[in-house]
């Protein structure tokens, strides 16, 4: 029997997913309302576009509706695993796109064209990431630091790649993802962030 | 493992947490972290790290349809479980048409039809009055029951579908299509079977293969078309 909606918006997270897991649609429908404009927000920062931002969010929230078992209170909240559900999504959807022809937002379309198509999407990404305002714990970082850390995080890029697409040595971006993260950690810890 | 050692499993282990190692290396870490809870401390200790990123971005308004379009989903998807968990006799009896009226929709079910055959069943209705309308449509054996004001489509010779599919039942009623909310799939044998509770001036029944929760218009091309005598 589903639960009334006036209920289900009393419940935490916690409480809603073995409702989500029983198929409840009300339940869904709070959590849903609880961290979809977060959901959303992130997959439109990944994949730059509203309509496949919104194509990912409808299906990471429908695989999380079909598998809400799957949640493991004791690895993080739920907000946490929906959206690094809604990250992956975001970041296959972005693999599956760098066979085709991205979209190119630089000046100098002619060469990029005759680049591989993995290629441009790299370059994509490096504008992105440097283009976009930082906001957050992330805003607070070096700028050697957030790029690396974003590309990895929003780009999907392995650290090989990044030290490719930035001419590093991949010690050094490794070393960059580590400072970064214990940057932000630190700062958690002294409530900075 | 000495100090130096252990500073190069701590170096990977911020770009696994951002998920940036190749494949190789991910499988390795994972390996050393299975035995290493100077390691498996120090992933709990920068978790947190990771979880500030997505809450970082800039926060966007999602569009209305996004949501209204993800809840027609999970409640077709809720229905079809319900009506799947019911044992099929009370089933039968549950069932409500829902409108999904569309000219186009209407176009293809007329379309589609392509002939009806009738049979007075005296046998099978007990002498109610029942009418059994057969009909072998594109390799499929349609038999089409109706006794007073409901009717049950029984199939044979269905192909199997694949997990994420179901057939689901249209009705054209009066200009409108409408969709038998109840979603259903063959047997191993290729036998299927759905009822329509309400007959009641229905033309044209038809049946297509639909995404897991069925759809609110047809999406596909029917496997079979068959008009109802009137």
């Amino acid at each position: 029997m589903p639960v009334r909606r006036e209920k289900a918006e009393r419940l935490a997270d916690e409480e809603l997913m073995p409702l989500v897991g029983r198929k409840d649609p009300e339940a869904f429908e709070v959590l849903f309302d609880r961290h979809g404009g977060a959901a959303y927000s992130l997959a439109y920062r990944i994949v730059g576009d509203r309509a496949a931002a919104e194509e990912v969010t409808q299906e990471a929230f429908i695989s999380v509706w079909r598998s809400g078992a799957r949640f493991d209170a004791a690895r993080g909240s739920v907000r946490s695993w929906l959206l690094s559900v809604v990250r992956n999504r975001a970041i296959d959807f972005l693999r599956s796109r760098a066979g085709k022809a991205p979209k190119l937002t630089f000046d100098d379309d002619s060469v990029l064209e005759q680049r591989p198509a993995r290629e441009r999407t790299e370059e994509e990404a490096l504008q992105r990431e440097t283009s976009a305002e930082l906001q957050g714990a992330l805003g607070k970082l070096p700028g050697e630091q957030s790029k690396v850390i974003e590309l990895a995080y929003f780009g999907g890029f392995s650290h090989s790649e990044i030290a490719r697409m930035l001419n590093l040595p991949m010690g050094t971006v490794k070393g960059r993802m580590r400072l970064g993260l214990e940057k932000i950690r630190g700062d958690l810890a002294e409530g900075l962030a | 493992m000495n100090a130096s050692d252990h500073n190069r499993w701590s170096e990977d282990l911020a770009a696994f947490v951002l998920g940036a190692l190749e494949r190789e290396e991910t499988a390795a870490v994972e390996r050393h972290l299975e035995g290493c809870s100077r390691c498996q401390e120090e992933m709990r200790w920068l978790a947190p790290a990771l979880q500030t990123l997505p809450e970082s971005v800039e926060r966007l308004e999602p569009p209305p349809q996004l949501r209204q379009s993800l809840m027609a989903e999970v409640r077709a998807d809720s229905r079809a479980q319900a009506a799947a968990e019911r044992p099929a006799r009370t089933r039968s009896w549950g069932w409500l048409l829902k409108p999904a009226a569309g000219f186009a929709v209407v176009a293809l079910l007329v379309a589609g039809v392509v002939g009806y055959e009738v049979g007075k069943d005296g046998s099978s209705g007990g002498g109610g009055g029942g009418t059994t309308v057969e009909r072998q449509l594109g390799g499929i054996n349609v038999k089409m029951v109706q006794e007073g004001n409901s009717g049950t489509l029984q199939l044979a010779g269905v192909h199997q579908l694949p997990p994420d599919k179901v057939l689901e039942a249209w009705v054209e009623r009066e200009g409108q299509v409408e969709a038998v909310p109840a979603l259903f799939v063959p047997d191993r044998d290729g036998q299927a079977e759905t009822r329509i509770a309400d007959m009641s001036g229905v033309a044209v029944v038809m049946v297509t293969e639909e995404p897991q929760g069925g759809s609110d218009q047809p999406t596909s091309k029917p496997i079979m078309t068959m008009k109802v005598p009137s």
